[in-house]
């Protein structure tokens, strides 16, 4: 009997990657471990049927044998910018030779398999992909800062995929204690030519008048896929900044989900992308408002190349208590080609009478008459055309919080736009 | 310099300029004026190279290069410079960091040296004192939050950085008041060289009390109907435009 015809996809996926995990997960994690293992029993992968991925396909993710991979030698990018603190992984296992980190008093670091975190703040009954990374997590961050501590120089964490058919599932965790504040920058990069699906899972606590900044650059390649889930909570008086670039990647799907569990926080997600070719991104972001007297702003910029496409969805809830809100939502597009399509969705759901939330959605083509009058003026219509949507990408470019990734991200600009 | 023979051009089929022959030679000022829907507009378009429109038949020769065949970019190299009716508002780009590119380019194509810092920051306190523009909006987006004369003012500042052979100002005058006008064209003025030659396009005669032509041709019907000297533009302040109509219609019929 051919036991393999009656197997469903999803068993399938789930015996190879179990065949070839090679990670050991913490004893505080283990109970939420298993319950996901359970709630992979039932779930399948979804289809373009159920609205939250609509306009993103995961077949090509369905039908591939994923193994875990190794802790490879694979170059870092030679353009990083020089760091204090860094965390190298690669394909989920942590690389203690190429990470520095010093002792600061108060900053607790570890590979997340060394923390003692124990549950997750995500619901991973619900979807199939967080369930992977939360029944078989492997190595990303643990950071954890105490109180009234300040670290002033960014953590660079670096990702590194390679492979063939290699799945990696880096789990990360940081919590900032009241009064503290962190600054974090974080690459993730695919091999060029390696088919390898990232599925990335982080949690972020910022407690009470803390401040945590994250920019994420992500560098996929040109078969490989990469998923990056984010949850967070957010206490009182505090700041909550997420910058993601991504510059390449023939399939990228990003979820913020970030919770204003208390009055007087800030939240911001930020995001910039120029697919290129057939690339494939998505955003989706979710801000929940449960509390009074919080602001959330979105601001993602998209420049569309050749045949790419590009969805957002950002969903605001303004919950029943949450009066005072202030939540600006804004999703601007350039289409440069034809053939690309980008579907944008900003969706606002209020139920509290006193708030001012505002949502913008914007795509369109590269302005002619402006291209004509920087023409005019002598440039050539690629330069005038390069200063147009450098111009457009600064807006998301000026938030970054670290100012040393400035030139990596915008070196792929100009060779995307060339 | 300028030489215009029979040019014919459209825009998504419709015929514009139906035959208009003009020639300018270096340091004339030359005052294009007609009623509205004429081709005032489309003229100055065309010799910049607007590829909305499309030239059908006619020659364009400029300083011995035929123009036609040049991109806006290659027309500015070459010395043509057209201040805008309608500036574009560009946000995001700096006014100076768009400038310094714009003179680069050129500098480039011509085989010559990009300029240094301290010169081009020096030309900017100078130029931009020929029409009083604040410090403040050189180093502004381009053409962001201006005001009509504050766009116009930065039209002209721009020519003075880029020295062009050959200015087309069109209707640089519609808009603004009469300070503005007088800033703008004293600007102009203190442009004026034997090198240099403008085509001024405009529907008033007020512009040309500042800034005197040497030849008024009034444009009817896509074609020059009328030329003559700055007399020519008192003659139709006074009179209209109707006269001019009816005897152009009259030739015609």
């Amino acid at each position: 009997m051919d036991l393999a015809k009656e197997m469903t996809k999803e068993q399938a996926v789930l015996d190879s990657m179990k065949n070839s995990y090679n990670h050991a997960v913490a004893d505080s994690f283990s109970t939420t471990s298993s319950k996901s293992l359970l709630n992979l029993e039932s779930l399948e992968f979804p289809t373009t049927k159920v609205e939250y991925w609509k306009y993103t396909r995961t077949g090509q993710i369905a039908n591939k044998a994923w193994k875990f991979g190794n802790l490879d030698n694979i170059d870092l990018p030679e353009n990083l910018p020089v760091a204090k603190y860094r965390m190298v992984f690669v394909n989920g296992h942590f690389d203690t030779q190429r990470s520095t980190l010093p002792q600061v008093e108060g900053l607790t670091i570890l590979p997340f398999s060394k923390s003692e975190v124990q549950n997750s703040i995500a619901q991973s009954e619900e979807d199939i992909f967080r369930a992977w990374n939360t029944a078989m997590p492997q190595d990303g961050y643990f950071i954890s800062l105490a109180k009234n501590k300040a670290v002033e120089e960014p953590l660079q964490i670096v990702f590194l995929y390679s492979g063939e058919n290699t799945i990696s599932q880096p789990r990360s965790f940081v919590e900032l204690a009241e009064n503290s504040e962190l600054k974090i920058s974080e690459f993730h990069i695919h091999s060029s030519g390696s088919l390898a699906f990232a599925n990335a899972h982080s949690e972020v606590i910022v407690g009470d008048n803390s401040h945590l900044k994250m920019d994420i650059v992500q560098h996929g390649s040109e078969k490989g896929f990469h998923f990056h889930e984010t949850f967070g909570e957010q206490g009182k008086n505090c700041t909550y900044t997420q910058n993601t670039f991504t510059l390449s990647g023939n399939w990228t799907r990003n979820n913020s989900t970030i919770r204003l569990k208390d009055e007087h926080s800030e939240c911001n997600l930020n995001g910039f992308y120029i697919p290129n070719l057939k690339e494939h991104i998505d955003n989706h972001t979710i801000i929940d408002h449960e509390k009074p007297n919080c602001e959330s702003n979105e601001l993602y910029r998209g420049v569309l190349l050749d045949k790419s496409t590009g969805v957002f969805n950002g969903k605001v809830y303004v919950r029943q208590d949450a009066q005072k809100t202030n939540a600006f939502q804004s999703n601007g597009n350039i289409i440069v080609s034809d053939t690309a399509t980008m579907n944008s969705k900003p969706e606002l759901e209020i139920y509290a009478d006193d708030v001012k939330c505002s949502h913008g959605s914007t795509t369109g083509q590269l302005d002619d008459e402006a291209v004509f009058y920087l023409m005019a003026r002598g440039l050539s219509k690629e330069n005038a055309r390069k200063l147009l949507i450098n111009a457009f990408a600064e807006d998301v470019l000026e938030k970054l919080v670290n100012g040393d990734l400035r030139e990596i991200i915008e070196d792929t600009i100009q060779t995307k736009l060339a | 310099m300028l030489n215009i023979k029979d040019l014919h051009a459209s825009i998504e089929g419709k015929e514009i300029l139906k035959g208009l022959s003009l020639e300018v030679k270096p340091g004339e000022v030359h005052a294009i004026m007609g009623p509205n829907g004429s081709g005032k507009s489309t003229l100055a378009s065309v010799l910049a190279g607007n590829e909305d429109f499309e030239v059908t038949s006619g020659s364009v020769d400029f300083l011995g290069n035929d123009l036609l065949e040049l991109g806006p970019d290659e027309r500015s190299h070459a010395g043509v410079f057209l201040a805008f009716q309608y500036p574009v508002e560009i946000p995001g780009v700096s006014n100076i960091n768009f400038l310094k590119a714009a003179i680069n380019e050129r500098r480039e194509a011509l085989g010559e040296e990009p300029i240094t810092a301290k010169e081009f920051l020096k030309q900017v306190k100078e130029k931009a004192s020929l029409v009083e523009l604040d410090n403040k909006l050189t180093n502004r987006s381009v053409n962001e939050g201006f005001s009509g004369g504050e766009k116009k003012r930065n039209e002209i500042f721009q020519m003075a950085m880029l020295e062009p052979k050959l200015a087309i100002l069109d209707e640089t005058d519609s808009g603004l008041d009469i300070d503005a006008l007088r800033i703008v064209a004293n600007g102009v003025n203190q442009l004026r060289s034997k090198e240099r030659s403008f085509v001024v396009v405009t529907h008033y005669q007020r512009l040309l009390d500042h800034i005197v032509p040497d030849f008024v041709h009034v444009l009817y019907d896509g074609k020059i109907v009328k030329t003559g000297g700055k007399e020519l533009a008192l003659e139709l302040e006074e009179k209209g435009y109707d006269w001019i109509k009816k005897e152009a219609d009259a030739v015609t019929a």
